[in-house]
């Protein structure tokens, strides 16, 4: 068969390296240079990258450093610090805690959090999305009726209750409880773009040519609906901070002796607080703003560079 | 014996309604169709929008579930998967489609579009594999940079020569053509036409090539069949259709082709409206009493029409045809 092709080509063996090389001259840019330069592109989300992956480093090693157990130790001394002294640079709560350490301990817990359930929900979300828009007929029908099933149940009243049940939970179980539930969006999302996306001709071309069902939904569709699926995560995980903080705030997050950005906030819970105390609660609604924002310009970013016709970086 | 024998095949939608969704209905998109595709030979299939030629395409590749009826090719009906699988069908058969943009995935490199048949079906070394691709590209005219492009950095007429390259990558008996001209400019039709005349001349490879347009068909196919409505109306040699069409609908077909000579233009008017009247008026004497097509009547050995006995008889004498 192959001396078949030969006799009718002069592309010969002797070629090879040569046109690989003529070949690679004329190559488009590999994804990384294009997410590269959509960034120097675009300045504030530049500002927005080296905000986040500072920040995160920051407080991950930062968080490596601190004593939790003995900085959550009421310290009757330091009642309501006032902010910016050598002892409390961010002052200090009712507990005589100091606040800059809590929101380096609890920025690393509630990151942690969101990353892992984004990790874990978008994960799940998206193959299951992928797999009932993919195959549709009966295996969809059922997928989505255990989504709609899903749907049905009152999240934050099973959380609570969960959490409620199980004895001893840390960060690890909080992040698997939130994942049972948080992966629907995602899931409906996904699977809307999978239906429009495999009726195109490149699936049943790919069919064709023999390749398996799964190479087809995770190599040639997943791939096309990439810059869905950077938005949904960037707004997802952005969100799923929120997720932990308004649960932490309500009372239900995480434990009393564990600091994160929701105990945090939660000290706005008091009047006196808000007025009169405020370093016990703004440093951290202000981190969530900024790293919210700063999360969704690097989304943007993203989408860009995976959609070929938005890109505002130079052509190579 | 043919490459590829179709027998009866039909494919049926069903139409769900009421509170139950129950099946009240179907949708006859192909309804008993039966042709043979030679080794070696174009095999034209013509017809109107929606008269079911594409499904009887994907039909044939292995893209559409079948409802009844068969399709032999060696000896096996490849309308059940599993035969299909067990053949490595499509490393004979490959499609090759009407919309260049859409059958090529955006996100993927020429290379890889181009070798995704051969590492299902051959698993040749990555040097050999390049080889191939960059003697495909060779063949169908492209350069070798195009082996690291994606499709949008390409012309129409480009990527649709990318589409055959794919298609004769694994070196296929039989390649099903879905309109694969028909929506590139006319010059551009005819640098792919021949590209794809120039490839069946040198690796004997079968088309079933689908298609509206007659005049392309002509410049392609040796044998015709005519669809309307889910069924075949005519089946002869291109001479057959061309010279001698029976059915209504294949005459009407042939006097929608456009004519360039302006002198002309009144009578080509004349003979248009002519037949359009004859369809107008005599449609109980062509389609049975729902409108649908009748079952063929051979007329001589090459040529068919979906006709009653007594007309076809009649007609094909007034055609001057020998009988048979």
């Amino acid at each position: 068969m192959a001396e078949n092709f030969e006799q009718h080509s002069d592309v010969s063996a002797a070629d090879l390296a040569r046109l690989t090389q003529e070949a690679q001259a004329e190559a488009t840019p590999s994804t990384a240079k294009i997410i590269w330069s959509e960034f120097k592109a675009d300045k504030p989300a530049m500002a927005a990258l080296f905000i986040i992956v500072g920040f995160i480093l920051f407080v991950m090693i930062g968080a490596l450093f601190i004593n939790t157990p003995k900085m959550m130790e009421t310290n009757i001394m330091g009642y309501f610090n006032q902010p910016f002294t050598p002892e409390y640079w961010l002052g200090a709560d009712s507990g005589g805690r100091s606040v800059a350490k809590q929101l380096i301990v609890g920025s690393r817990n509630s990151i942690g959090i969101a990353i892992g359930l984004t990790l874990i929900s978008s994960t799940f979300g998206i193959c299951w999305g992928l797999i009932s828009g993919y195959f549709n007929g009966y295996i969809d029908w059922g997928m989505q009726r255990v989504y709609d099933f899903m749907m049905m149940l009152p999240m934050t009243m099973m959380i609570i209750v969960l959490v409620t049940i199980i004895p001893h939970y840390n960060s690890v179980t909080l992040t698997l409880i939130f994942s049972i539930f948080y992966w629907e969006g995602t899931s409906r999302l996904i699977r809307s773009r999978t239906l429009a996306e495999s009726e195109k001709d490149y699936v049943a071309a790919s069919r064709t040519s023999g390749t398996s069902h799964w190479k087809i939904i995770f190599r040639e569709i997943m791939p096309n609906i990439s810059s869905l699926i950077i938005v949904d995560c960037t707004l997802s995980f952005a969100e799923n901070i929120g997720v932990e903080t308004g649960l932490s705030y309500l009372g239900f997050g995480l434990p009393s002796q564990t600091p994160s950005l929701g105990t945090m906030i939660a000290n706005a819970n008091d009047p006196n607080n808000i007025t009169q105390y405020w370093w016990t609660w703004l440093p951290a609604a202000l981190e969530i703003i900024i790293l919210c924002l700063s999360i969704s310009y690097v989304g943007q970013v993203l989408r860009r560079a995976a959609d070929a016709s938005q890109r505002q970086g130079a052509a190579d | 014996m043919s490459l590829v024998e179709i027998k009866d095949l039909k494919v049926h939608y069903p139409i769900r309604t009421g509170f139950w969704n129950r099946i009240t209905d179907s949708v006859r998109a192909v309804d008993g169709i039966t042709f043979n595709i030679e080794a070696g030979e174009t095999y034209g299939l013509v017809g109107e929008s929606g008269s079911g030629k594409s499904t009887t395409g994907k039909s044939v590749v292995g893209l559409e579930k079948v409802t009844s009826g068969s399709i032999m090719y060696k000896g096996v009906d490849i309308t059940s998967k599993a035969n299909r699988n067990k053949l490595d069908y499509n490393q004979d058969v490959q499609m090759i489609f009407q919309d260049s943009l859409s059958s090529l995935n955006p996100r993927k490199r020429i290379e890889d579009i181009i070798a995704e048949p051969l590492r299902n079906f051959e698993h040749l070394s990555k040097d050999d594999e390049k080889l191939r691709v960059l003697q495909l590209l060779d063949i169908v005219g492209l350069d070798a940079d195009a082996l690291y492009k994606y499709p949008h950095q390409f012309s129409g007429g480009q990527r649709q020569r990318i589409g055959v390259a794919r298609a004769v990558a694994t070196n296929p008996k039989l390649i099903i053509a879905d309109e694969p001209v028909s929506a590139l400019d006319l010059s551009v039709q005819a640098q792919v036409l021949n590209f794809m005349k120039k490839i069946q001349r040198e690796f004997g490879i079968s088309y079933l090539f689908i298609s509206h347009d007659l005049g392309v068909v002509r410049h392609m196919c040796n044998n015709i069949a005519i669809m309307n409505r889910g069924r075949l109306v005519e089946i002869g040699t291109r001479e057959d259709i061309y010279n001698h069409p029976l059915h209504i609908y294949t005459k009407r077909l042939l006097a929608a082709i456009p004519e360039t000579n302006v002198n002309q233009r009144a009578a080509h008017r004349a003979s248009r409206l002519a037949v359009e009247k004859i369809y107008q008026e005599q449609q109980s004497k062509y389609y049975d009493d729902k409108g649908e097509a009748f079952p063929l009547i051979q007329v001589s050995p090459t040529h068919s029409v979906a006709l009653p006995e007594n007309i076809a008889k009649q007609l094909a004498s007034q055609e001057g045809e020998v009988q048979a």
